[in-house]
């Protein structure tokens, strides 16, 4: 739990504490609770794109006043899990493709982010443990950009079916995919021999 | 059905650990699985993989993770916000919508007001206009033509006016008439005179004008009688128009 200043410094970003003192919505309470259920999901998943934080906080706040608008009009509330998913990927997608342009193309990846080491290791442990993780991620880094996409948001929970509908795949597809990869993990420390 | 020497597929493997099989797919799977050490052991390493992953995933991510209340609250007042504006377009319209209701309402109570009522209007309350006549011979009606115009003095129209409830009326709304016209021996008197709508309705000024030329005319040619023609136009003109018209609409002239 942040600290209260950090909850009125996010405040202030908005302008101040709103000066509607109405009840929230039935429809804000959703999103609310929405973005309560899914929030560090779909964080992950950005951070994976190679966004950073702060550019996947933004598209996350993107999101779920998309989604807001969305209650509003009264459109479908069938799958609003998968919508919110799908939402998060294209603007995540844009939201990098502009930052690639800021940065001429220099992106955060994956693999650069640091993995923590378990502290009850010692260091023999940590280091095989940090050579394991190492192949693990040279496999990923490996892997086509949708199989990655396609194996982080299993990684979140979503089934095949949303899976394909965020990625706008057939379930085949999706399915071929996961097993394409995940073979390739399992064969990680075969061909080292372990 | 599965043959013990064909292995499964990498993908079989993963859709069977998902619980994404159909029910008899399943079946199959789980049976060549229970058979064949092969599989099994392919089967254990692609659990082992899913297991990897998701360490590695969290392990490399989960760090990462700012805060999430900073921007729950953020998200909190942008909701709040964009209910409060969207809630004004709808505001505007529920005043718009109120407003033309309003100018309806006051339309329609102008209209009421001035214009006068439908058929009930055509015939005047029997009430407050039963009826009053002179004491006239059919001598003393036939001796003056029956398109003669007896303007009603604007006083008593005033009255008239006041009595039905009428406030502020249009000249061109209305005639101040008489029940029983003095051609046929009807009296200057407040029980004999009403205001008659011109336009509103069928059965209007226009038409009773009409009916009372033809019962003068029909007195004077001795096809009628004046108590008669008297007491008929008082009773109901509309009826009196029907029956010495015999028509059940006003003629076109």
């Amino acid at each position: 739990m942040p600290e209260p200043d950090s909850v009125a410094r996010w405040e202030l970003a908005a302008g101040g504490k709103s000066k509607r003192a109405l009840a929230p919505t039935a429809n804000e309470q959703e999103v609310i609770q929405l973005f309560d259920e899914l929030r560090s999901r779909l964080m992950r998943y950005l951070l994976a794109f190679g966004l950073p934080a702060q550019d996947g906080e933004e598209v996350i706040q993107e999101v779920f006043l998309a989604l807001f608008q969305h209650l509003q009009r009264g459109r479908s509330r069938q799958n609003l899990r998968g919508w919110i998913f799908r939402v998060a990927h294209n603007l995540g997608l844009k939201r990098r493709l502009a930052r690639a342009r800021e940065t001429s193309g220099v992106l955060a990846s994956r693999d650069a982010l640091a993995i923590q080491s378990d502290p009850a290791e010692n260091p023999e442990q940590r280091l095989l443990s940090n050579q394991r993780y190492q192949r693990l991620q040279s496999v990923l880094r490996a892997l086509p950009e949708q199989d990655q996409w396609c194996l982080t948001l299993r990684a979140e929970g979503l089934r095949y079916r949303d899976i394909a509908e965020v990625l706008d795949m057939s379930l085949a597809s999706v399915s071929a995919s996961l097993g394409r990869s995940l073979a390739r993990f399992s064969r990680v420390d075969v061909n080292h021999g372990c | 059905m599965l043959h013990p020497d064909d292995h499964l597929s990498d993908q079989d493997l993963v859709l069977a650990a998902d619980g994404e099989l159909t029910p008899r797919r399943d079946a199959e799977v789980r049976a060549h699985l229970s058979a064949c050490w092969q599989c099994r052991a392919r089967m254990r390493r692609m659990e082992g993989a899913i297991a990897d992953f998701v360490q590695l995933h969290s392990a490399t991510l989960d760090p990462q993770l700012p805060p999430a209340a900073g921007p729950r609250a953020l998200l909190k007042a942008r909701l709040s916000e964009n209910a409060r504006q969207s809630d004004a377009p709808r505001r505007l319209v529920l005043a718009q919508v109120a407003f033309a209701l309003t100018l309806a309402g006051v339309a329609i109570a102008l209209v009421l007001h001035f214009v006068p009522r439908s058929a009930t209007a055509s015939v005047p309350r029997p009430q407050l206009t039963p009826g009053a006549v002179r004491p006239v011979l059919k001598a003393d009606v036939c001796a003056v033509s029956g398109n003669q115009v007896l303007v009603v003095p604007v006083a008593l129209q005033q009255r008239v006016f006041e009595e039905y409830g009428i406030r502020n009326p249009r000249s061109d709304a209305y005639e101040v008439d008489y029940l029983i016209t003095p051609e046929l021996g009807g009296a200057s008197d407040i029980r004999n005179l009403w205001p008659q709508p011109y336009s509103s309705t069928v059965w209007n000024a226009r038409v009773k004008d009409a009916l009372e030329q033809r019962l003068h005319q029909m007195v004077c040619d001795g096809q009628l009688d004046l108590a008669t023609a008297q007491h008929d136009i008082a009773t109901n003109w509309i009826a009196a128009y029907k029956k010495y018209f015999n028509s059940n609409r006003p003629r076109q002239n």
